[in-house]
């Protein structure tokens, strides 16, 4: 269980004090897909990533509290803050290939995971990637864009977190690999009984794949509602131009 | 009347890999036998799963790589001189961070017009036609790359190509960081610039249905073979390809976990 109470997030970079988010508070329990929906540019990434505090201190100032169970990681030790950054909340970025070292080849990643070795296995089989052995030879520059996507859910979903975050997850890759992810998410979450929270702009995949949406706009999400009851009651007027767009194209 | 003004002939590449070990190099096939031709003016769309071979198929066309075997024929309307930019440009898949973020957008955009070739007189006059073709709003000219968002930076980087007044634009995954309204505002963009510029334009997605939306023709990539061409209508409504079939049905996101594996 995730309890988030952010009463803001302010970004001191380039010398002004800029207020990115304000008043987001929402929880998550097990056994269900989230997902925040936003356009470019809202924060949705900022938001997802001040939750374990990975946002840069010397430049995010994130002001509130959030509980995983009974710990709040914004004030944690750093030590179990990273235990819990390696077992229990995992995530999946959007430029995951930018999130491996490019002088390490994948057996470095594949072999200092916590996870079982056949546990990766299957899932790489899982997302039609090729096998482990050849993998394991290639530097992270060697992979496409949508394979080191593919490769980081497999290192994430391989050490069974209690909640799996994902960033764009659907950005990178194709249909084929969305439907899977989206098959796989349904059993993580309803047979294994973790938590997903995804952040995306794709509203065909979040309506396929979410037990409860939220959107964001103007530095605040709104709550948390059923998947049938968000898309048939669009009261923000963003989202109801992003539906529309969607149906334009679809 | 149309004219065919880039022809593929049984092309083939396949890429060395240098292994850091330095000790053997690899070799991985891509591409096989692959050919099509594209029409003057024409939009054509390129689609496939990721690691099909459709990014390197671009930089084929594009003069990046040298296929491995087979011919690219180009219409001797596009000839290549020493000491002029290219007329066939490339929008790569990370445009966005190819422009620099410490430079004005006006410096770029500048040093581009001067690369065109184009007077110092008239530099103002192609900027402003340049920036209202793109639809940005002249007052991030005096911005520097850092302060733009993702969707902005694209827009100077296809400015940037644009300022050589190519005869081809070819287009890397366009669409895959944007929001859906981005992605029919781009669209419509690609469109404009195909029919007011006349630029052919080859985009390179692995989204059907916004291909749909942009292209005329359709090649269907498959593990580095055409599998498939034909008009929109023709490959939306009557796909002869398993394959294709595929891809169509794989949209709707609704596929069980055996369909997926099992795929032609």
């Amino acid at each position: 269980m995730l309890k988030v109470n952010v009463e803001n997030i302010t970004f001191t970079g380039d010398g002004n004090k800029q207020t990115l988010l304000q008043n987001n508070k929402f929880e998550l329990s097990k056994g269900k897909v989230y997902t925040i929906l936003g356009k470019n540019g809202t924060g949705k990434s900022t938001l997802i990533k001040a939750i374990t505090g990975l946002l840069n201190e010397n430049l995010f100032k994130t002001k509130g509290t959030v509980f995983f169970d009974e710990y709040n990681l914004l004030t944690i030790e750093s030590e179990e803050l990273r235990n819990i950054r390696l077992n229990a909340i995992r995530y999946v970025f959007q430029d995951a290939i930018t999130t491996f070292n490019p002088l390490k080849t994948f057996r470095y990643y594949f072999e200092n995971s916590n996870a079982q070795k056949a546990d990766i296995v299957s899932l790489m089989k899982y997302f039609l990637l090729p096998s482990y052995e050849e993998i394991s030879k290639l530097y992270p520059y060697e992979v496409s864009g949508g394979m080191a996507q593919r490769l980081s859910m497999v290192l994430a979903f391989a050490i069974k977190p209690e909640l799996i975050i994902f960033d764009e997850p659907t950005s990178n890759v194709d249909y084929a690999i969305s439907n899977l992810l989206l098959l796989k998410l349904k059993q993580y979450t309803k047979e294994e009984n973790n938590i997903a929270l995804l952040v995306t702009q794709d509203i065909n995949f979040a309506e396929k794949a979410s037990d409860e949406i939220a959107f964001l706009s103007n530095k605040a999400l709104s709550s948390f509602k059923k998947n049938s009851d968000f898309f048939s009651q669009q009261d923000d007027e963003t989202l109801n131009a992003i539906v529309n767009s969607y149906n334009e194209i679809k | 009347m149309t004219e065919k003004l880039i022809e593929l002939k049984n092309i083939y590449y396949s890429a060395e890999s240098d292994n850091l070990s330095l000790s053997k190099k690899d070799t991985t096939d891509i591409l096989f036998d692959v050919s099509f031709s594209v029409d003057e003016k024409e939009v054509l769309g390129i689609c496939g799963e990721s690691g099909g071979g459709k990014s390197t198929l671009a930089k084929l066309i594009a003069g990046i790589f040298n296929p491995t075997k087979g011919e690219i024929v180009l219409n001797n309307k596009i000839t290549p001189q020493k000491n002029k930019p290219r007329e066939i440009q490339i929008l790569f898949q990370n445009s966005s961070d190819l422009v620099n973020p410490y430079r004005k957008i006006n410096t770029i955009i500048n040093e581009a017009l001067k690369l065109a070739g184009i007077k110092k007189e008239d530099i103002e006059t192609e900027k402003k036609k340049l920036i209202e073709t793109i639809d940005i709003n002249p007052a991030l000219l005096i911005r520097r790359g850092l302060g733009l968002s993702g969707g902005e930076r694209q827009r100077i980087a296809l400015a940037r190509l644009l300022a050589v007044k190519p005869k081809v634009l070819i287009l890397d995954e366009p669409f895959s960081a944007q929001d859906i309204t981005s992605q029919i505002n781009f669209v419509k963009l690609l469109k404009k610039i195909n029919e007011d510029l006349g630029v052919t334009i080859i985009c390179v997605s692995h989204d059907l249905k916004i291909l749909r939306n942009l292209a005329q023709k359709i090649i269907i990539l498959k593990e580095g073979r055409m599998v498939e061409t034909g008009t929109i209508v023709e490959v939306f409504n009557n796909p002869q390809n398993p394959y294709t079939r595929f891809l169509l049905s794989a949209e709707s996101l609704e596929l069980s976990y055996d369909e997926l594996q099992n795929r032609n």
